[in-house]
Order: C-alpha cells, then sequence, then structure tokens
C-alpha cells in the first residue's frame, strides 16, 4: 500500500495519532503537501461520505473520521502558500438569534471543513446584523443557518431580508436547516437550499460549488 | 446489532412463589381427583403400572402426587435443541429466552398480499426467510401443504425445512409412519442415530387436548416420539372461559395439570426423555366464543405458566407473540409485542408461534415474519437490560465532556454505540421529508421489501449432495 493510500485509510477509520505522524513522515519523504491533501485526506472523506450513506459509518465515525482529517490539515496548511490552498469553497456559518442549538450546526461545519471547505462558525445566537456584516467581509461563496425552535425560524427571513437591504444577496447563496425547517419554508423565505442532514448539506454545497445545485 | 438467544429473561414476575405454590398444590389435588381421560391402552397400562388408578370403563387416569413429583424428577431440567450448524444451538434451561415461528397455519399471504391456501414451497420459503432473520431463534413448521396427500405431510413439511434452514426445526407430526421417516431422515443428516440424540436438531410436537384429555391420535404419536428419544412438546391449549376456567388463576391450574400430566406419561415411556413442559394457555372473546391469539391475557398467562415451569426446574415451551389481526397492521404490532414481551420479559424459554403468524394462526405472511423479526430484535433487547459497571456508569467521560457539551465523538460513544441500541431495519425514522421522498411506504411496504429480497438472495447452507441423493433413493416420496 501506497503512503497516500495508508494515510486515507487512517482518517477513514479515526485513527488520530497515527493518521498526524502518517502526514509527518509523507512530508518527510518529500511528498507535496497539495497532493496529500487532495489524493489522501479529502479522499479519505469522500470514502466516508460513501459508507455513511450505506449504513456503514455512524454520525460518531464520521465526525471523529473528520476531525482527524482537520488534525492532518493543520499540519499541512502553513506549508502550502495561501493562493495554492486550494479550497472548495467558503462558508460562514451559524445558529439564528435567540437559538441556543448548536450540534447539528457543529456536524454541518464539520463535514463541510472535511470535504475541504473553509468554514467560519459564528456560534449561536447570531443576530441578523451579524451574518450580514460577516458576509460583507469575508465574502463567503455560501451562508448556512441552522434553527431547531419554531420560534426561532422566523429569524432566517430576517437575515435572508437584511442581506437584501444591504445588498449582499446576490453575492452569496443561502442555505438552511435544522429540525424546525421545511423545504417548503427554505422556499417560501427565498433561501437558495435546504439540507435535511449533514451529508445532504455537504452535498448542496459541493454541487452549489460546481453550479449544479 | 445481533442479539443472540438464551438471554436470561426473569424480570417479570407476575406471580408471587406464594402464588405458584398455591397453583402446584391445586393442581396436585386436580390430578389425583379428577384425573385426565385416556383411552390409548398402553398409556392406560404404563401409567397403571407406575401407580395411577385407572378406571378402565370410562378411561380416567388418577395420578398421585407421588407419581407426578417422581416423573417431574426424572425429566430432563435442561434439553439442548440443536441447529444443524452449532451456532444455531438452543439450549434451553432457567430463565433463558429463545423466540421462534409457529404453526401450523393453512394459508400465506403472500409477497403480492394475497391470502391463499399453503404449499410446499411456502414451506420452503419460511424456512429460507427465518434462516435469514437474526431474531428468530428457532424454526416451528409454520405451514401445512395443502397439495400433498397426508401421508407424505410429515417427511416433506420436515425435509423442506432442512434444507433452507440450518436452526433448530421442531413440527407437529400426523402418522406414526411420517415420525419413523423424519427421525430417519435426521439421523442419517446429523451422521447416525446416537449423533442425532446428541445433538437432536429437530424435535416434535403432539397435543394434548383441553380441558384434560388425551386424544387417541395424538397419545400414539407421542407415545413414539418419546419411545425414540426425540424432544418433544406436548401442548395444550386450554382457553379461559371456554375449555378452560374464565379465570386466569383457574386456566393455569388446569393448564399446569395437563401439562404435567404429558411429562408424567412420556417418563413411563422412557424415563429421561427430553420432554419440555408445554404450554399454550389463551383466551376467548367471552362475547362471542371467538377463539383469541392476541389478547393481553393471554400474555399474561404465558408469563406465569413460566414461572410455574422454573418452579419445577423444567424448560418450558410457551406461546406468545401472535395476533387475531387478519393482516399485518397496527393490531398485529400491538397484540404480538405485547405477548413477546411479558412472555420473554419472564424467562420462558422456548417462546412459539413468536414469528409470522397473524389470522389466530391461521395464516402466515412472509412481511410479517421480518416485522416480527423486529419486534422480537426490541423484545431481546428488553430481556437484556441495563449494564451498570464503572465503564458503563461514564464518569469520566461525563467529566471530560463538560457542561454544555455533547458526546458524539468521544471514544466512550465509538466503543459502545454498536452494542448498546437495538438498531432495527424496518422502522422509520427519518423525517418526514425524506421519507416522503422514498415514497411514503408504510410499514408493511418496508418488510415485504425485505422479505423479498432474502428469499431472492438468501443461500441458506445445503445438505451434502452425497446425502440428498441416498435419501431421495430411500424415500422416494420426498419432493427435492
Amino acid at each position: 500500500m501506497s503512503l497516500l493510500d495508508e494515510l486515507k485509510e487512517l482518517v477513514v477509520k479515526g485513527d488520530m495519532v497515527n493518521a498526524v505522524e502518517k502526514t509527518q513522515k509523507a512530508l518527510d519523504e518529500g511528498l507535496v503537501p497539495g497532493k496529500l491533501i487532495d489524493e489522501a485526506l479529502i479522499a479519505a472523506m469522500d470514502v466516508v461520505g460513501e459508507k455513511y450513506k450505506s449504513g456503514e459509518l455512524f454520525v460518531p465515525e464520521m465526525l471523529i473520521a473528520a476531525k482527524t482529517m482537520q488534525a492532518c490539515m493543520e499540519k499541512l496548511e502553513p506549508l502550502v502558500a495561501a493562493d495554492e490552498l486550494k479550497s472548495a469553497g467558503k462558508v460562514v456559518i451559524g445558529t439564528v438569534k435567540d437559538d441556543l442549538h448548536d450540534i447539528g450546526k457543529n456536524l454541518v461545519a464539520m463535514m463541510l471543513r472535511g470535504a475541504g471547505f473553509e468554514v467560519v462558525d459564528l456560534g449561536v445566537d447570531v443576530a441578523a446584523e451579524e451574518f450580514v456584516a460577516k458576509v460583507k467581509e469575508l465574502k463567503p461563496n455560501i451562508l448556512g443557518m441552522s434553527a431547531l425552535l419554531t420560534t426561532t425560524v422566523p429569524q432566517m427571513e430576517l437575515v435572508i431580508k437584511a442581506l437584501d437591504d444591504a445588498g449582499l444577496r446576490s453575492q452569496v447563496q443561502v442555505i438552511v436547516g435544522g429540525a424546525a425547517v421545511t423545504p417548503e419554508f427554505a422556499k417560501n423565505i427565498g433561501a437558495d437550499g435546504y439540507a435535511p442532514d449533514a451529508t445532504g448539506a455537504v452535498n448542496w454545497a459541493k454541487n452549489c460549488m460546481t453550479g449544479s445545485k | 446489532m445481533v442479539i443472540s438467544g438464551g438471554l436470561h429473561g426473569g424480570q417479570y414476575q407476575p406471580l408471587s412463589q406464594e402464588q405458584i405454590s398455591q397453583i402446584h398444590k391445586a393442581t396436585l389435588e386436580v390430578l389425583s381427583n379428577t384425573g385426565v381421560e385416556i383411552s390409548n391402552k398402553t398409556a392406560q397400562e404404563l401409567l397403571a403400572n407406575a401407580g395411577a388408578r385407572v378406571e378402565k370403563e370410562r378411561n380416567r387416569v388418577y395420578l398421585p402426587a407421588e407419581l407426578v413429583e417422581k416423573s417431574i424428577g426424572s425429566a430432563p431440567s435442561e434439553v439442548l435443541l440443536a441447529g444443524r450448524e452449532e451456532k444455531n444451538d438452543l439450549l434451553l434451561r432457567g430463565k433463558r429466552v429463545y423466540l421462534g415461528t409457529g404453526g401450523t397455519a393453512l394459508n400465506v399471504l403472500d409477497l403480492n398480499n394475497t391470502r391463499r391456501p399453503s404449499t410446499l414451497e411456502d414451506c420452503r420459503n419460511t424456512a429460507k426467510l427465518v434462516d435469514a432473520l437474526d431474531n428468530i431463534h428457532f424454526f416451528v413448521l409454520p405451514v401445512y401443504p395443502n397439495e400433498l396427500p397426508k401421508e407424505e405431510v410429515d417427511v416433506n413439511r420436515f425435509y423442506s425445512a432442512m434444507q433452507n434452514t440450518t436452526k433448530h426445526i421442531m413440527g407437529g407430526v400426523y402418522t406414526i409412519e411420517g415420525i419413523r421417516k423424519v427421525i430417519k431422515i435426521a439421523e442419517k443428516i446429523a451422521g447416525g442415530p446416537d449423533k442425532l440424540r446428541e445433538r437432536p436438531f429437530i424435535s416434535m410436537i403432539t397435543c394434548i387436548m383441553s380441558p384434560l384429555k388425551f386424544d387417541d391420535t395424538y397419545t400414539e404419536l407421542m407415545l413414539e416420539v418419546a419411545r425414540q428419544g426425540i424432544p418433544l412438546a406436548t401442548p395444550p391449549c386450554p382457553m379461559a372461559g371456554a375449555t378452560g376456567p374464565v379465570t386466569l388463576a383457574g386456566t393455569l391450574v388446569q393448564q399446569n395439570a395437563e401439562a404435567l400430566a404429558g411429562i408424567v406419561l412420556t417418563q413411563q415411556v422412557n424415563p429421561g426423555t427430553p420432554v419440555l413442559y408445554s404450554a399454550v394457555p389463551t383466551t376467548v372473546d367471552i362475547r362471542t366464543m371467538d377463539f383469541l391469539f392476541g389478547s393481553v391475557e393471554m400474555g399474561l398467562l404465558n408469563a406465569a405458566i413460566s414461572q410455574v415451569a422454573q418452579f419445577y426446574n423444567l424448560p418450558i415451551y410457551s406461546t406468545s407473540g401472535v395476533t387475531d389481526s387478519k393482516i399485518p397492521d397496527v393490531q398485529a404490532g400491538y397484540e404480538k409485542a405485547t405477548t413477546a414481551l411479558l412472555c420473554a420479559l419472564a424467562g420462558s424459554n422456548y417462546v412459539h408461534d413468536c414469528a409470522g403468524l397473524i389470522e389466530r394462526g391461521m395464516t402466515v405472511s412472509f412481511a410479517q415474519y421480518v416485522i416480527d423479526n423486529e419486534i422480537n430484535g426490541m423484545v431481546m433487547r428488553a430481556v437484556r437490560g441495563i449494564d451498570v459497571n464503572t465503564e458503563s456508569l461514564a464518569v469520566d467521560v461525563i467529566n471530560k465532556v463538560g457542561p454544555a457539551g455533547n458526546y458524539i465523538a468521544e471514544q466512550h460513544t465509538l466503543k459502545y454505540m454498536r452494542s448498546e441500541f437495538f438498531l432495527p431495519q424496518v422502522s422509520d425514522r427519518q423525517t418526514y421529508h425524506r421519507w416522503k421522498e422514498q415514497g411514503e411506504k408504510d410499514g408493511w411496504h418496508r418488510a415485504n421489501e425485505i422479505a423479498e429480497k432474502i428469499l431472492a438472495n438468501h443461500k441458506p447452507t445445503p445438505i451434502p449432495a452425497e446425502i440428498e441423493r441416498q435419501l431421495a433413493e430411500e424415500i422416494p416420496e420426498l419432493r427435492l
């Protein structure tokens, strides 16, 4: 098995200690960081996504694989010039105002990072003004909003309206999710996308970047 | 996760020890004062020789307490019902729980949801289905091949099952010749008569009639199986309110008398022969006198009678997980789950009728086997209970995660997540939208699809070709 395949397997297994060690070994042997990222780390997360879809892997395993991937990335990122680092896309994500639920949102952020996206997580209880300010400042490709409660779901519409008012709506694709959100609701408030779970969100984001959503 | 059979139940005990003792005393009184009706002369003679008082003119046999107690002592307190493959062995004793199918139904609700008379092909397919379903631990021959002449039924019912499952096979029998041929086939497959007795992968059922009557034909069959030393169940089926007293306690007394009478007789034929304490106590709908197979009282009765068998230290053949519903619907679900849970949690050893049967046992449904496999999995999970130890108490990981964190990506979660939860195959746990996207299927459709896949793809471990060739030669009525 090649070093790349070994690293890929360790990430799929979520073996963080050995994966980080293997990353260092690959670097010592002269492998190019960009190649390691594309052909081992991101490739591993593709496998993880497939295995999750088929029911072989569970969410905890997927999450640990994503964390392992992150740990390896931290070793590689400083070695890659900023313009060389091929990000799958930039995402700003957060749970809306008055809502403190973050497990689902964290899972989505983690999975997006695993798929090679650059993710800026604004946390929970994020007000519309803050979403708008961050979109203006960071110019993300995608804005993701989460809400669990029926009482906080209307916040999403306020954010989209605020983006509109600030003249930023056309610059960013908006995806919404969370237990209280339905595809119809997403459509009605003028969001571009909806996903029922983390893998759905990653797929949507990937399609969004290739323009095939 | 596969939860294996044989876990220990006993958490649910509807009777106190004092009540069990009262039932025991009342039973001894019935057996010695009322006795049982047995017209079979061989049986009468065996029992008379053992100390029973026999009134020949009215075929009444009175069983004294000493004889009953001696017979309980000579019956084995542990019975191995082997599988053709060892991984499917059942060791019945104490409060170990196994759940399996029952019979004998005359109809099948097939994959097209059509109700029609059952055939030999259905005998094959039900066996194949059960072979692939992990939470159905044994196979009681569930259907009657309507197209076969009576003298070909026994061999073909048993052999079709042997071809399609390596789980333990038990079945009702219809002729003496049939019994002998089935045993001959099983001996050949086991590698000889001794090998079969050592690891009996077949066993038989011969009924007692409630109230308190040994039918002549069935008794002949019973004596033959006992003589041959093949494991045997001798179930009576008292229906509280019709063929048993209306009170549950009264039906328990009569059921106990009938079960013990079966043990007394078989132990005189062949002391030590592996006979199960056998129970099919049920009820009627008192409004109409309709026989019932899904009442909550049936669950209670079977749980209670399991306690009585445990009191005697005898392995029990009991009944639960059936329904009066005509289709695999909501009623089927709640009746099956309720009775199966009660009986299994009481630590009943060999809970039969606990998969596939609908319509008071008159029909089997392929989809229902898949649904019941799921119910049984949940029941066995409940039987397993909650593991409490230093690691499962999780103080370290609680401390590590702390307030406002989560446990999703913790090693502790990873270590236990596959063993702590029962993961259903039929239940839909998705969001409304996912469910809608996938065609708004109900439980029956999802189960039916699984059944269809198993029947198309499952390959049971075959009987060696050379043995099959010899059997075909020796038993020409065998339909291969």
